[in-house]
């Protein structure tokens, strides 16, 4: 599914920028992988194509917050790799994300879709 | 004694690389002796004024090219004498490297067959010991080379124009030489050798002092400084 | 693959610079260089300007928080008070204190022609105050904005020079001289008179003449003059690791962005150094 090319595209990296982290956690929470494969696998799943500059300090950090453990590993073809996978915390962190995020979510769809309503229902309440 | 050989080999490297003091070295004594070598006397006291003028430019130019570098010399170890005497030793090396070649035309110089070769070579020597003491002094008083350079040439100058049996001749730095060359060319008594003999070392001592004291105090240690023990 | 080679080389030195750790600046270096393989992308296509980049990775790591943990600063190597200096009427400096400890890095700033170069000047003893004292616990090092060199003599001849006021060996000085020389990405051994170095290259001298011996105290009046960014990025490379050996280091510079990386900062924009 290819993203949608007249979406704003400020909004929609701001967005990404919320997201990116568990995006990447819950990429490599079914298997390890490395930065590039991350990179095509994003592009696949709809978020756009993300730059290397932006994904790899986002590892780091995932690494240094011990959410995921790396190696270096000489792959299938060509030179050694850094390949991510995650770990028990990381596990731990990507449940209560999925919960957060779609306790969020929702409550956003909720008001971008009976904003209004919600809005007089307020002022309503208040009146009376 | 090592940081003396240092100095004065670095100094000396520095002046043979420059092709314009070389020329100016050779160049200036031949040609003042090329242009009155039909009088003898005359010829050779030429050739003595050349080759002072051109070992006093020398220092001038050797010493303004370290000015800049000497206070982080001190600042790395050395101390004032080191970079003085390293200077003068370096100048007494070239000065003596010329000076031979120069002795040798005038001994094999057939038209100063007559003349004295000892005392051409101890003006010589004098001249040189002279000159690079007094060149220095020029450039610790003079900062820039242009305005040093206009000074030497000033002395110089004079010198060639005063008359050298009045007293303000004798307070001209390269006296030394007119007398020793007297001496050598006319056959006189000894009389000439002797007052040149002491005029040159009294002013090579003399200026050699002031140079001394005026780098002693130029890289002195500032008053403000505290230097704690050290590790 | 010279343009890749190029970027990866400045990612390098700008992840050091960032106080970066050596083995985690290699990862980072190794994981662009395949990703750009595996990509096929231009380098600023992918990751941006090297500096940013490694701006942005520095955060990740947490490479404020690694120089914070570095041992603490020594015994005091200069400690000048109460400096002041005026020309004719023009007060220069009113009352300057600065004080540095073996380990640390100042930065001396301030507009042009208010007195760094006059205070670091008398801090290396070279010119007189009208008032005040500096006091130094061991040898200096002071290298000028420019000068300082000897035109006819080539860059070899100058380590022996001031490796000889050491007392060292003409060997020792070379060499030591040319290992310093390589830190700043020059091979001094060439024969090539100081008058027809460039005017980086020179520089590039005084700093190694400034450095050579190992002074306890360094005095550097804004030495980058004429340096191309790499070498800029590898002088600074040699603060920090002069600052890691314990010596305390003077650094005049007008520029600002290496402020949040020093230990002491002296302004001198109104001539008392901000004390009054």
């Amino acid at each position: 599914m290819l993203a949608s090319p007249d979406v704003d595209q400020e909004r929609r990296s701001q967005w990404l920028r919320g997201v990116l982290d568990m995006c990447v956690l819950a990429m490599v929470s079914s298997g390890e992988s490395y930065g590039y494969r991350l990179v095509q696998a994003m592009e696949q799943a709809g978020l756009g194509p993300i730059k290397g500059g932006t994904l790899y300090p986002v590892l780091l950090r995932l690494e240094s917050t011990g959410l995921v453990a790396t190696d270096w590993r000489h792959g299938p073809s060509g030179p050694a790799r850094k390949y991510y996978r995650i770990t028990g915390a990381g596990q731990a962190a990507l449940r209560q994300a999925m919960l957060d995020w779609q306790a969020f979510s929702s409550d956003v769809t909720a008001i971008l879709r009976n904003g209004n309503a919600i809005l007089q229902k307020g002022a309503e309440g208040q009146s009376t | 004694m090592r940081r003396l050989g240092v100095v004065t080999d670095m100094t000396l490297r520095e002046m043979l690389r420059r092709r314009g003091v070389l020329i100016l070295l050779l160049a200036l004594p031949l040609a003042f002796y090329a242009v009155r070598r039909n009088d003898s006397g005359e010829a050779i006291r030429a050739l003595f004024l050349g080759l002072s003028w051109a070992i006093s430019a020398a220092a001038l130019f050797s010493a303004s090219a370290g000015r800049a570098v000497e206070p982080r010399l001190r600042l790395s170890g050395y101390r004032s004498h080191h970079l003085y005497l390293g200077r003068l030793a370096a100048l007494l090396v070239l000065g003596t490297g010329i000076g031979l070649p120069l002795l040798a035309l005038v001994a094999l110089d057939p038209a100063q067959s007559k003349v004295r070769a000892g005392g051409v070579a101890l003006a010589m020597l004098l001249c040189v010991t002279v000159a690079a003491p007094f060149g220095l002094l020029i450039a610790a008083i003079v900062p820039r080379e242009l305005e040093g350079t206009l000074v030497l040439l000033v002395i110089v100058g004079i010198q060639m124009v005063v008359d050298p049996a009045g007293s303000a001749a004798k307070v001209m730095p390269f006296w030394s030489s007119r007398e020793i060359a007297t001496y050598a060319v006319d056959h006189t008594g000894s009389g000439y050798l002797d007052r040149g003999l002491v005029h040159g070392v009294a002013f090579t001592v003399g200026l050699a002092v002031l140079v001394a004291v005026l780098s002693t105090v130029r890289l002195r240690t500032r008053s403000h400084m505290r230097f704690a023990p050290g590790r | 693959m010279t343009i890749n080679d190029g970027w990866l080389r400045d990612l390098n030195v700008e992840l050091r610079r960032r106080g970066v750790p050596s083995g985690t600046a290699d990862h980072v270096v190794a994981e662009a260089a395949v990703h750009l393989r595996d990509s096929g992308e231009p380098p600023m296509a992918a990751f941006g300007p090297a500096a940013a980049y490694a701006a942005v990775v520095s955060d990740s790591v947490g490479a404020a928080y690694q120089r914070a943990r570095r041992p603490p600063p020594g015994p005091v190597r200069l400690r000048a008070r109460d400096i002041g200096k005026r020309y004719r009427r023009h007060v220069v400096l009113d009352g300057v204190d600065l004080t540095v400890h073996a380990g640390q890095v100042a930065a001396v700033i301030g507009a042009n022609g208010c007195g760094k170069s006059t205070f670091l000047r008398i801090c290396a003893g070279l010119i007189s105050p009208d008032s005040g004292t500096v006091q130094i616990d061991g040898t200096v090092g002071y290298c000028p904005q420019d000068g300082g060199t000897i035109d006819f003599l080539r860059p070899e001849e100058h380590f022996v020079l001031v490796g000889g006021g050491h007392d060292w060996s003409r060997e020792r000085s070379r060499a030591t001289g040319r290992a310093a020389a390589a830190t700043l990405d020059w091979d001094a051994s060439a024969p090539v008179l100081s008058r027809h170095l460039s005017g980086g290259t020179r520089q590039k001298l005084n700093l190694v003449m400034a450095g050579l011996g190992e002074p306890d105290v360094l005095l550097l009046d804004e030495p980058y003059q004429g340096f191309d960014r790499g070498t800029y990025v590898d002088f600074w490379q040699q603060v920090w690791r002069w600052r890691d050996n314990g010596r305390a280091v003077v650094v005049v510079t007008h520029m600002l962005n290496q402020l949040d990386l020093v230990d002491v900062v002296l302004d001198l924009t109104d001539a008392s150094g901000g004390r009054r």
